[in-house]
């Protein structure tokens, strides 16, 4: 009767088969905090930010910039574009290019380069562990980090989390068939993941590769990168709103296969990084304004989105750039002196927002 | 306020009028007096006499001591025909109409010739309910109509008896804003052609507005009677409770209260739908808080915590999700949905929320039997004798004995019933719906601080006012529904008034 039930269901599209988006609300009630935030460096689509030894430095490009020096030089270049950052404790970076190779910048590792494994070529996270290892999420393995559209559309779920150990460039497999994997975070014996086309946040423990627990889910736009403060928080970026348009579209299998054959990426139905910039891209953004108040009467395909977590991963505040604001599409945040620190991608934008403690 | 000279002597006299229950003073030695042509409203607690000083008018009990004096004359109201008869009608809180009959039908009711043809019973309630300006269709059944269109029937019946003296119980629970405006209108009018009117209201501005003389009552015994203009809503409610409440009402200064963190996500409405109702609703409720929803009335509130509640269904396709403890549900009675603890207090609790002619300990061992913790089939006297006396006391219901019948009981009394019939299933989350409609001051109190000590207990708590002051005393994040959705959400340390209204209507 049960699996009767389910089979009815989705076919009526009802229940778990409904097409829904959780509200934003309670924690993610929106704000314009985002726009409100200063502009700390404008770069062509800022990506990844960590702390190192020079400072806050952020991904744009084939480029690593410091985030709070103006017009100085890229703190280092490379022959293809960055696909994730992460800071290591000896003061270092260590750098995934997008063709999977992993270079490290200063510290004990200084100019060396890990090949790229042939499985590994979208690498979306780095992470140090405690253990002196680099945690490293690769994102899908279809699909480069550039096509992570694609991959969503494809519901894609060949995304894996690996360690590497820097000394001998050796690989262990933590988890696999994750949905785009765009976030890791070490916390004690285990990993906690984003998982980007299940929006949710999954717990990954040791020796229990492909099994995860969800911490977090039925989150209202799809997760980025997490990182924690130094009160314990976890900051998390969301890229993306949902909507149910694209939920729609994603259950309609004949409309999307023709939608990714026909249409150019820009246009499909997707949610994007950054939106309203072409007559072309389907409808979006509109809105009317009612005594002074912009009211929304069609959902936006971006949105800018940070929100702070508690020790236990549940969501005690948030920082908005609505449809109309100038913050979309963020995919890094982190905190540092006292400062939250976000890259919105799709303005090409690193924002600092000052915020006093907890901001529950 | 009326101007109007006073009138001497009074048209009807109350003087040392009592009445035991069970040798329970129920009302003790009531001095009443009503002007002809005046407004005098009768205020007090719950329990403090006023239902049953009304019903000694109107015959529906008999008083066991006093004299009443109409026109100087001593009468013996031995019932309600002797009332109707002395000229003395009554409009229910709840309406007394017949609801499966036509609206003439229920004006003639009792009043029926020996052959009556139905088109000229039509005509005549057509004119009459013109000339009463009362838009309502005779010949509609009283089932299809909204409670103020009942309201105005049950008005309309007491005007064409020639009533000298209208006797109004809670006659604006259930009315919109505008339903109001137009009854005060009518019973200025009905004043001015000489009518005295008896108001009961718990709602202390409207008994302000509309009054000539105030009398109140506490615990059966009577406290004062003046003028209207020399009373304040500070000076009635402390004649009313012997105390101020202040403190414990609307008076707390919302910014002055530390909100309730929000804990686990307990529901989760995602694109709820039905009919015009509730459109594409989407909001959630977390454990810990009080969330408080407010919109006007047929902004979709009430329909949508019945979807979640199992009592009404969404639409069939594209109705969207409710998402209880993260887990899709779609309860189809609401047996289901109280076993995963999810319970709703109804806004009609005459209609739906009890059975008023069993006793109050039958009506809260009902709520525990239709509880995932019931045990066994055979119901059990004990338990039931058990229940009633622990909830009794836990919210105080005023009552001779857990015996007493829920008909019986005041307005706040028969609300604590329900309330603790809801408390018994042990819920997680409660969707209280109106909760202190047609409930005096005194006991709104009380459920205010049951509500806060339910959240503070860890239960994730729904209430539903159209009150903007309990919802801003009350919430710990305020939902602002309209056009049957959830359009705004509002922390009570920012909203005011004005925000709520604003976010309501445009």
């Amino acid at each position: 009767m049960t699996a009767l039930g389910t089979a009815l269901d989705r076919w009526l599209g009802r229940g778990e088969a409904s097409i829904t988006t959780p509200p934003m609300d309670g924690a993610f009630r929106p704000n314009d905090l985002l726009d409100a935030a200063a502009s700390a460096l404008q770069a062509p689509a800022p990506d990844d930010l960590a702390v190192t030894a020079l400072g806050l430095v952020v991904s744009s490009g084939c480029s690593l910039l410091r985030v709070n020096a103006t017009g100085g030089a890229p703190v280092a270049s490379f022959d293809a574009e960055i696909g994730a950052l992460a800071g290591l404790p000896d003061g270092g970076a260590a750098v995934a290019l997008v063709d999977g190779r992993i270079v490290f910048v200063g510290g004990r590792y200084d100019g060396k380069t890990i090949a790229a494994r042939a499985d590994v070529q979208c690498i979306t996270v780095l992470a140090a562990a405690a253990d002196g290892a680099l945690l490293v999420a690769n994102g899908s393995a279809a699909h480069g980090s550039a096509d992570w559209k694609r991959d969503l559309m494809e519901k894609g779920a060949s995304g894996s989390v690996w360690r590497l150990e820097p000394t001998s460039g050796a690989w262990t497999q933590a988890a696999a068939k994750l949905a785009y994997p765009n976030g890791l975070l070490e916390d004690g014996d285990s990993i906690v993941v984003c998982e980007s086309w299940r929006c949710a946040l999954t717990r990954i423990s040791r020796g229990a590769v492909g099994r995860g627990a969800r911490v977090l889910e039925d989150l209202p736009a799809y997760p980025s990168r997490l990182s924690r403060d130094a009160d314990g928080a976890v900051w998390l970026a969301l890229f993306a709103p949902r909507s149910q348009l694209v939920e729609f579209v994603l259950s309609e299998d004949r409309y999307r296969r023709r939608m990714l054959d026909e249409i150019d990426s820009d246009y499909w139905v997707a949610p994007c990084l950054r939106s309203g910039r072409s007559p072309l891209e389907p409808t979006q953004q509109g809105g009317v304004k009612q005594l002074g108040v912009m009211k929304p009467w069609s959902p936006s395909r971006s949105y800018g989105l940070v929100a702070r977590l508690d020790g236990a991963f549940r969501p005690t505040a948030s920082f908005h750039s609505r449809t109309n604001g100038r913050r979309h599409g963020v995919t890094s945040c982190l905190t540092s002196e006292g400062r939250l620190y976000f890259t919105a991608k799709g303005d090409g934008l690193v924002g600092a927002y000052a915020y006093k403690g907890s901001m529950a | 306020m009326s101007d109007r000279p006073q009138v001497e002597p009074p048209l009807l006299e109350m003087s040392g009028v009592g009445k035991d229950y069970r040798g329970v003073a129920a009302l003790k030695d009531i001095n009443f007096d009503l002007r002809r042509g005046e407004v005098h409203s009768i205020l007090g607690e719950n329990g403090a006499g006023k239902s049953t000083l009304v019903k000694i008018l109107s015959g529906a009990v008999m008083p066991s001591r006093g004299e009443i004096r109409l026109e100087g004359q001593q009468i013996h109201i031995a019932g309600p025909a002797f009332a109707r008869r002395y000229g003395i009608a009554m409009v229910y809180q709840e309406t007394s109409l017949v609801s499966t009959m036509t609206v003439a039908q229920n004006l003639y009711l009792g009043d029926e010739k020996f052959f009556n043809r139905l088109r000229g019973i039509y005509i005549e309630a057509q004119q009459f309910l013109q000339s009463l300006n009362f838009p309502v269709d005779p010949t509609a059944l009283v089932v299809s109509l909204g409670t103020a269109k009942r309201q105005m029937v049950e008005i309309a019946r007491a005007v064409r008896l020639k009533a000298q003296i209208i006797i109004f119980d809670e006659p604006t629970a259930t009315l919109t804003p505008e339903e109001k405006h137009h009854l005060f209108a009518l019973i200025r009018r009905l004043r001015q052609e000489g009518v005295s009117i008896v108001f009961i209201s718990h709602a202390l501005e409207e008994a302000l507005e509309i009054s000539d003389r105030i009398t109140i009552l506490r615990d059966g015994s009577h406290v004062v009677t003046d003028e209207a203009k020399t009373f304040s809503r500070e000076t009635i409610i402390r004649h009313m409770v012997g105390r101020s409440l202040t403190d414990d009402l609307y008076g707390r200064a919302a910014d002055s209260r530390k909100l309730r963190p929000a804990g686990e996500k307990v529901l989760s409405v995602q694109n709820l739908s039905m009919q015009n109702f509730v459109r594409n609703s989407s909001f959630s409720v977390f454990a810990g808080q009080v969330t408080g929803v407010f919109g006007l009335v047929g902004s979709g509130r009430t329909e949508t915590a019945r979807i979640i509640a199992g009592v009404a269904k969404r639409d069939f396709f594209h109705g969207g999700d409710v998402r209880f403890d993260n887990k899709s549900v779609r309860y189809r009675t609401p047996r289901a949905a109280v076993g995963d603890g999810v319970v709703y207090v109804t806004e009609d609790r005459k209609g739906d929320g009890f059975f008023e002619t069993m006793s109050i300990a039958d009506n809260i061992y009902i709520g525990r039997i239709s509880s995932r913790h019931s045990q066994g089939l055979v119901a059990s006297m004990s338990e039931t004798r058990a229940l009633a006396a622990e909830w009794t006391r836990k919210l105080n219901i005023r009552a001779l004995s857990s015996d007493s019948r829920v008909i019986e009981l005041s307005g706040g009394n028969q609300q604590k019933v329900l309330i603790a019939k809801a408390l018994v299933q042990k819920p997680r989350l409660i969707i209280f719906d109106e909760p202190t409609r047609g409930v005096d001051v005194g006991a709104i109190a009380e459920i205010h601080h049951l509500i806060s000590a339910l959240a503070d207990a860890g239960l994730a708590v729904v209430v539903i006012s159209s009150y903007l002051p309990e919802i801003l005393t009350l919430s710990d994040r305020i939902l602002v529904s309209r056009q049957g959705r959830i359009v705004e959400e509002l922390s009570p340390n920012d909203a005011t008034s004005e925000s709520i209204m604003f976010a309501a209507v445009y």
